[in-house]
């Protein structure tokens, strides 16, 4: 077997032979780094060559002169120290070492200095994988990275120490547990790189590898886009289970977790969902979705029996506000329940599986109609009860409720109480009514407008989700809540209602 | 006539009692208090532990043939993949912990030293002989002791031990820790053991400046030995403490700091680059001069260079952090004294040259292995100044370039000084002659398997190749290859070593007292020595110098070297 892997492997080293030695041994530069170290890198190349050929000239040269013959039994005279000869051969490399120390230290400062406007990109790491977050919370295994455009990498370990190492890019720091370590650079050409992690961080060490790739700003801008929707495919609205098993290996579960009932570093998740747990502490309890959900959110507060306690801590991973991130954690446990025979309604999360079909439908959210109106008001002209009802259900199945609170308080975005109605200051200096137009607007290009105040950080996944003819119903439930906590809603901003 | 009375002084002492053959139980050996014996038992357990050593780096290359791991490698699932290449690590982890800390470290002062320094120096054994023989068996203790944890959970760690990862694994890293605490002692206990020798027992007329180099760095190594080695301690004590208790030393998860670690770690660490390399040097120091039948170019340069390197030895330990977020001041400070100290360790390669210059050199074995020496140095020497240039150094920080450097100065360097010494004291150690065709036979294979093996790495770390990883692009293959063939070509060398040093055990031609016509003490003697070294005490001249070789001669009818000047007395009082 090991002979036949050997034979299998030969063919596929003449190619490579061709093109050994790259770049005077260094991979083909892709950063601003890349010249400088190169120019250091070539002047030591033959410093070296210079020295170590000298020395093995003259070991032969001397061995062959100066040989012990029959009739040279002794060495000639010459003199066993020579003060000035001394001086110079120390002097010598001296001079020599002590220009490739200002060098090395010139580039070095370059590399420590970042210059101010940079694009800032989020690189975790753990055992044993990476994951890249970007401003517009998209989450990657790939590092995509602008050309000619300063990025700054901040780096954190979730576990052990690990080494952030690009050849191409002429960059490596360490990721010390603890820490915020941060680096910068500058791509200058197109491609395809890898990146390795260079400190040794345990089993899977050598496969902490991540492809790295460097495109245009406009090439860029795409991949980001294409990186933040991870609920929608080709148009399509992914079901939940799928985006959570995109996620088990975005956030690097796998590293430990298993999906076929192999043996890992933490429990395997098949067959998990709805089946009995034993704990470390003794006890036996039910795989249900509150205790999914706690496993991930603190995974040392329930040990499964047999297991050590190194899960890291992923709250803070599941980038973006807080809706993302439950509504990613949902995907996640809908993903582990996919994986079980025993999976149940209890077990599973309450957000539907496939977005937009149970909830609506469901008779669950013929209760909450009286309770809404009642909240409201009722004042003003009649609410749409289940209408609304299924707008409030949406408000917190889709995890808006994560930013915007429906009682006044603030939140990560503006409240939606006395929303309707009330003029809004923007970030662009203008002052805009909350009319239906507007709402719906604000909804489905949350990055279009921003309300002065916030960040622009909703994520631009509902556009995909409520827009298109296909959601109107689902949009327009939403925005009837909206009015539902207003005390100034009135035609103008409800959503047109009759034919 | 001198020649004949030698002559017959040597047949007479070959038929004395000599220390091999003084006592014959195993007691008398394992409970010896004679430095040459213990010197031998060093010898022997090192030797085996190397051989361990030697397998396990086998075995690392043979995993490398292929880029998924020929040896370990995963079934199809990534988890299988972990679990395999988990071996792997275990694998690397014991071939470095054994190398570094059972045989680069102890074995040159442990065997040759121990072996020689007496000799070397006039006296009758070292300072202490009882804390001599606790070395050693603190040295086999401390080496059961990681057999043990090797057999209990084989640690995956790294010999570098690095928090948190060291915290974290459930290998047997405390007991493995606990057997590398015993071997420290074991060096600080020789280190002590041969400065009070030096101080102490010179003989009349040993003056420092009378003293063969090898004295000079054994010295040097032993001030690092006694001073750096309990850093070491303390270190693996705390990390002991902090895996037993989790206090959060070191652990970021309880508020520790991992870089701290790495500080002590390297504080003993770098300086043990030089209790590795300084020894060594010494040896090359008395074969190059020897075989060159001419005196040592700048004596002086040469010893005091050794205490320099020792001394700012320390205050370059840095040079191992320059990516791990030490701040910019730190690394400049460490970059510009690693460039400091390399610079005598580059003039004592010119020292070595001028030696040659105008010699009459004569390439036997030993001198073969000195050559070797001196070309692989210079190549490991040069690929550690770039290491210490910091932006370089971010390129090249773990990657195969620095296990390439550090193979050429601990490998091409340390341990063919080690092999050039065995070769050159063998004939004092056991009284006999190997066969000269195949020991140089062994060692230029030897030479050409070396650069095989570590100047791929040197190449394709420069590519971006990592360190330590079991699996890696098939971009790489080809260096890969190309190494691996070179570690198969290093094992048939030493398979060819050990038979003719077998051979020489039991079949050997007997060794003449002064077979290369060396100018130090312990060729004055007979070979293999009394059990009390010298039969009277040596008196030393005013005029002696251990680089002298125009007194002596080479004699056919004995196959070695013999005085041609008159002086008094038989062995024992020498002029020039
Ligand atoms: C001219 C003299 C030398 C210089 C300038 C030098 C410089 C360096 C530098 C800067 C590094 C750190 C590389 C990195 O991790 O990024 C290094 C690593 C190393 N050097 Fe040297 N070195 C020299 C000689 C030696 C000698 C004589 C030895 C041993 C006999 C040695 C053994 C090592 C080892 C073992 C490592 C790596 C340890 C590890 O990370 O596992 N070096 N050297
Ligand atoms: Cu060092």
């Amino acid at each position: 077997m090991i002979l036949s892997n050997l034979l299998q492997t030969h063919a596929s080293l003449i190619g490579p032979l061709s093109k050994m030695a790259g770049d005077w041994w260094l991979p083909k530069g892709a950063s601003t780094f890349s010249p400088e170290v190169r120019f250091l890198w070539i002047l030591f190349f033959c410093i070296t060559v210079f020295f170590t050929s000298l020395i093995v000239v003259l070991t032969v040269f001397f061995s062959i002169r100066y040989r012990r013959t029959e009739n040279r039994q002794h060495a000639d005279p010459s003199p066993d120290h020579n003060t000035p000869l001394e001086i110079t051969w120390t002097v010598i490399p001296l001079i020599i070492v002590m220009v490739i120390f200002a060098l090395g230290f010139k580039y070095y400062m370059n590399m420590n200095v970042p210059p101010t406007n940079t694009y800032n990109i989020g690189v975790k790491a753990q055992k044993w994988s990476w994951t890249f977050t970007y401003p517009n919370h998209a989450v990657s295994k790939t590092l995509y990275l602008p050309l000619n455009r300063a990025v700054k990498l901040s780096m954190t370990s979730a576990d052990v120490l690990h080494g952030f190492w690009i050849p191409s890019l002429s960059i490596q720091k360490d990721v010390v547990p603890g820490r915020v370590m941060t680096i910068w650079l500058e791509p200058t050409r197109v491609g395809r790189y890898e990146l390795q992690c260079a400190e040794y961080c345990g089993d899977g060490h050598s496969l902490m590898r991540s492809p790295v790739i460097v495109a245009s700003p406009a090439k860029f801008a795409e991949y980001l886009k294409a990186a933040a929707n991870i609920w929608v495919h080709n148009g399509k609205t992914l079901p939940l289970a799928q985006v959570g098993r995109e996620l088990y290996s975005t956030y690097g579960c796998n590293g430990c977790h298993t999906a076929d009932g192999s043996m890992g570093t933490g429990p395997t998740w098949k067959n998990l969902a709805g089946n009995q747990v034993q704990l470390a502490n003794g006890q036996t309890v039910t795989a249900d979705y509150a205790y999914l959900r706690q496993a991930i959110l603190y995974p040392g507060r329930k040990l499964v029996k047999g297991y050590g306690n190194i899960m890291p801590d992923f709250y803070n991973d599941f980038a973006g506000p807080g809706h993302t991130r439950n509504r990613r954690l949902n995907a996640m446990i809908w993903y582990i329940n996919s994986l079980s025979n025993k999976a149940n309604s209890a077990s599973q999360p309450k957000i539907p599986n496939i977005p937009g079909t149970k909830a609506m439908s469901a008779p669950a959210a013929g209760k909450a109609p009286a309770k809404t109106t009642a909240a409201s008001g009722g004042a003003k002209s009649a609410l749409p009860a289940a209408t609304v009802a299924m707008g409030e259900k949406l408000y917190s199945t889709l995890g808006c409720n994560a930013c915007h609170t429906n009682n006044g308080k603030p939140g990560a975005g503006p409240t939606w109480k006395n929303l309707a109605g009330y003029p809004q200051a923007l970030t662009n200096g203008k002052t805009e009514v909350a009319d239906y137009k507007y709402i719906r607007y604000m909804i489905l290009h949350p990055d279009k407008k921003v309300v002065k105040g916030f960040a622009p950080i909703m994520p631009a996944i509902y556009g995909a989700q409520l827009g298109g003819a296909a959601n109107q119903k689902k949009l327009d439930a939403i925005i009837w809540y909206i009015n539902s906590l207003s005390d100034k809603r009135g035609p103008s901003t409800e959503p047109p209602t009759g034919k | 006539m001198a020649t004949i009375s030698l002559h017959e002084a040597d047949a007479a002492v070959g038929k004395r009692k000599n220390y091999l053959n003084q006592t014959t139980t195993i007691r008398s050996w394992l409970f010896t208090l004679d430095h040459k014996r213990i010197g031998l038992m060093y010898l022997a357990a090192g030797l085996t532990l190397f051989f361990i050593g030697g397998m396990l780096a086998e075995v690392i290359r043979t995993q490398l043939l292929v880029p998924t791991g020929l040896i370990f490698h995963g079934t199809g699932t990534i988890q299988s993949s972990y679990a395999a290449y988990k071996h792997y690590n275990q694998v690397f982890t014991l071939h470095g912990i054994i190398m570094v800390f059972m045989v680069l470290v102890p074995m040159i002062p442990g065997a040759l030293g121990n072996f020689a320094l007496p000799l070397m120096l006039g006296a009758k054994d070292v300072a202490f002989p009882r804390l001599n023989l606790l070395s050693f068996w603190l040295y086999i203790s401390g080496a059961v002791l990681a057999v043990i944890s090797t057999i209990m959970g084989a640690v995956d760690t790294g010999w570098t031990f690095y928090t948190p990862y060291s915290i974290d694994t459930s290998t047997y890293v405390v007991l493995m820790v606990s057997g590398i605490f015993l071997l420290g002692f074991s060096s600080i206990f020789t280190g002590l053991n041969f400065i009070v020798t030096i101080h102490k027992l010179r003989p009349f007329g040993m003056t420092w400046f009378r003293m063969p180099l090898f004295l000079w760095a054994t010295y040097a190594t032993a001030v690092i030995q006694v001073a750096a080695t309990p850093v070491l301690g303390v270190t693996l004590l705390l990390l002991i403490v902090e895996r037993v208790m989790g206090i959060g030393i070191f652990n970021p998860a309880l508020g520790g700091n991992p870089v701290l670690f790495q500080h002590f770690f390297w504080f003993y660490s770098h300086p043990a680059v030089y209790i590795m390399i300084l020894p060594a040097m010494g040896i090359i120091s008395e074969i190059v001069p020897t075989f060159s039948r001419k005196h040592i170019f700048g004596y002086e340069f040469v010893a005091f260079s050794s205490l320099a390197i020792a001394l700012i030895g320390f205050m370059v330990w840095g040079h191992h952090l320059f990516v791990n977020g030490q701040s910019a001041e730190l690394d400049a400070i460490f970059s510009f004294l690693t460039f400091l100290v390399a610079v005598p360790s580059a003039v004592k390669v010119w020292n070595w040259l001028a030696t040659m210059y105008k010699g009459a050199i004569k390439l036997d074995t030993p001198m073969l292995y000195a050559l070797s020496f001196i070309i692989l140095f210079t190549i490991g020497g040069l690929t550690g100044v770039v290491l210490g240039a910091l932006a370089e150094d971010v390129v090249l920080h773990d990657t195969y370039f620095v296990v390439g450097h550090f193979h050429y100065v601990m490998f091409g360097g340390t341990i063919i000084a080690m092999l050039g010494g065995i070769h050159y004291w063998w004939p004092k150690m056991f009284g006999k002659m190997y066969n000269e065709f195949w020991a140089r036979t062994a060692c230029i294979l030897l030479f050409i398997g070396v650069n095989l093996t570590f100047f791929p790495q040197l190449m394709v770390g420069a590519y971006g190749m990592p360190r330590r990883y079991a699996s890696y692009l098939p971009k790489y293959q080809p260096y890969m290859v190309a190494s691996t063939i070179g570690a198969y070509v290093q094992l048939v060398a030493f398979l060819i070593m050990a038979s003719y040093l077998l051979h020489s055990l039991f079949r050997g031609k007997k060794a003449p007292v002064n077979p290369w016509g060396s100018g130090s003490l312990e060729w004055t003697t007979s070979s293999p020595p009394p059990t009390d070294n010298f039969d009277t005490i040596p008196v030393i001249g005013d005029h002696y110098d251990p680089y002298d070789y125009s007194h002596l001669q080479f004699d056919p009818a004995i196959g070695g070297y013999v005085h041609t000047e008159e002086h008094v007395g038989p062995h024992h009082v020498y002029h020039r």
